[in-house]
């Protein structure tokens, strides 16, 4: 510790804004919202500065916050505020973020979408976001085991999910470097 | 195959995006803003002189009200068991803890600390459970100062929020509770539905496709279809826009309109919000039906 909060912000802002950029717009229907869910994040850091955990756990403790926000984000709490106008413009027209179009989309996808938000949330956390199982825990709140248990249940059913929808060898959809 | 490759941008993809001046002017603006309130929003009372008076015989064996309150006046905070709420400078700060609990305990607790509002428990997605719902003003809000709500997260009961409107606004004033609502329960509207987008299906974009593909998608899920036609009409005197929209039978409903929006009506169906197609026949007078804030208890 020992920094002025304004300071440790600044440092955690800059070393975290990428991955919760990220997490949000992985996880946000229109690139453009994930401006105010990523606003309020950081706005929750900024007011709860002598909470923040130290190191990386900074990073766990605001996908956790972030998570929070999307699930408010998704029961309709939209909020579009002046402060993100110039940073929804950003991401609305950013050549990055232009989704495929929806033919595109995969079976292995269809079959993705389709499972619970909890199932996706878990698998999401590995796949997208690297995080291992000590990482989810904290992040969620819950022990290891409980991680453990909720993940191999999540893949099971990805993989009946991926068979129903035709793809013969669940196995060759690998999950981040292990494979289902 | 490789989950990771659902992801349409990874973190890589956005290497230097915190040092472009949008993102810093995020940062920025973030820091303007004073760090206390939200820390604060503790559901007890801090720092404070405790003290009860004269309300002891108004207040039930289990609720718990703090502050300088004079009989018929108002506390600075109190709880019960579905709800607790702390009265601070500039806002109340309200955290519902049983979302389920009879309207009445959710009045008293408002009641106590100044808020003359009618709260309606009303049947909700999953999702929604337990979140509040407005303030909703029938006849209008023309008064000083504002009325508003924010939700506050991190939260560490079933929702919190901050809630302001002015202390001796005169009219009706209507929160809901989300209460689960029973399987295939039409879900109570807590907002209008979006014409530029607002989407129900996980994972499916419904905005711009044909009722057709929509509804297959559905039949696909083992969901139930609803059908709302929007209409667009002249605004009397400013030369706008305005939308409405109107259950319809799906008979009125062509397969190749455009659908607008989707959002769940109730457990098992979905409705189609769609865009009344050339052929759909002229535009009728809005005629909002009957709100859950207006109906009986």
């Amino acid at each position: 510790m020992g920094a002025d909060p304004d300071s440790r912000f600044v440092e955690i802002y800059e070393s975290t804004y990428e991955p919760i950029l990220g997490y949000v717009l992985r996880r946000c229907p229109h690139p453009e919202d994930a401006a105010d869910v990523v606003a309020e994040t950081f706005t929750t850091a900024w007011r709860r500065i002598e909470e923040l955990p130290e190191g990386d756990e900074a990073r766990l403790w605001l996908y956790g916050v972030a998570r929070r926000v999307l699930a408010n984000h998704r029961r309709g709490e939209r909020r579009h505020e002046q402060r993100t106008a110039a940073l929804r413009e950003r991401l609305a027209i950013s050549p990055a973020l232009t989704r495929p179009p929806e033919d595109e989309i995969s079976q292995m996808g269809r079959a993705f979408r389709d499972l619970t938000d909890d199932d996706r949330e878990l698998l999401s956390l590995v796949a997208w976001e690297r995080l291992d199982h000590g990482q989810i825990a904290r992040m969620l709140g819950v022990s290891r085991n409980a991680v453990r248990i909720r993940l191999y249940r999540a893949r099971k059913r990805f993989a009946r999910g991926l068979a129903r929808a035709g793809i013969d060898h669940p196995r060759a959809v690998a999950l981040e470097g292990s494979s289902l | 195959m490789n989950l990771a490759d659902l992801a349409y941008v990874r973190d890589k993809d956005l290497a230097g995006e915190a040092s472009v001046p949008e993102a810093r002017a995020l940062m920025q603006a973030i820091m303007s803003e004073g760090r206390d309130p939200v820390a604060a929003a503790s559901t007890r009372p801090k720092g404070r002189r405790r003290l009860v008076v004269g309300l002891a015989a108004l207040v039930t064996a289990t609720a718990v009200a703090v502050g300088i309150g004079l009989v018929g006046g108002s506390v600075t905070s109190y709880a019960n068991a579905a709800v607790s709420i702390e009265k601070t400078d500039e806002y109340f700060s309200v955290s519902i803890t049983d979302p389920t609990a009879d309207r009445r305990r959710f009045e008293e607790a408002f009641r106590a600390v100044g808020l003359n509002v009618t709260v309606k428990v009303i049947p909700v997605a999953p999702s929604d459970v337990g979140m509040l719902v407005g303030p909703i003003v029938p006849e209008g809000f023309k008064w000083h100062g504002s009325i508003g709500m924010q939700g506050i997260t991190p939260c560490s009961s079933v929702f919190c929020a901050k809630v302001w409107m002015p202390a001796d606004f005169p009219d009706r004033v209507v929160f809901g509770v989300g209460r689960p609502a029973k399987p295939g329960e039409p879900y109570a509207d807590s907002s209008p539905v979006d014409p530029d987008g607002e989407e129900a299906l996980t994972g499916y974009i419904s905005h711009g496709e044909t009722v057709a593909d929509v509804r297959a998608e559905l039949k696909r899920r083992g969901l139930k279809v609803g059908y709302r036609l929007f209409w667009k009409y002249h605004e009397n005197g400013d030369g706008g826009f305005s939308w409405f929209d109107e259950a319809v039978p799906g008979s009125r409903v062509k397969a190749d309109w455009t659908v607008a929006s989707t959002r769940f009506h109730s457990s098992d169906t979905v409705d189609l919000y769609v865009r009344a197609g050339k052929d759909a026949g002229p535009t009728p007078s809005p005629h909002p039906g009957p709100q859950w804030y207006d109906l009986p208890d």
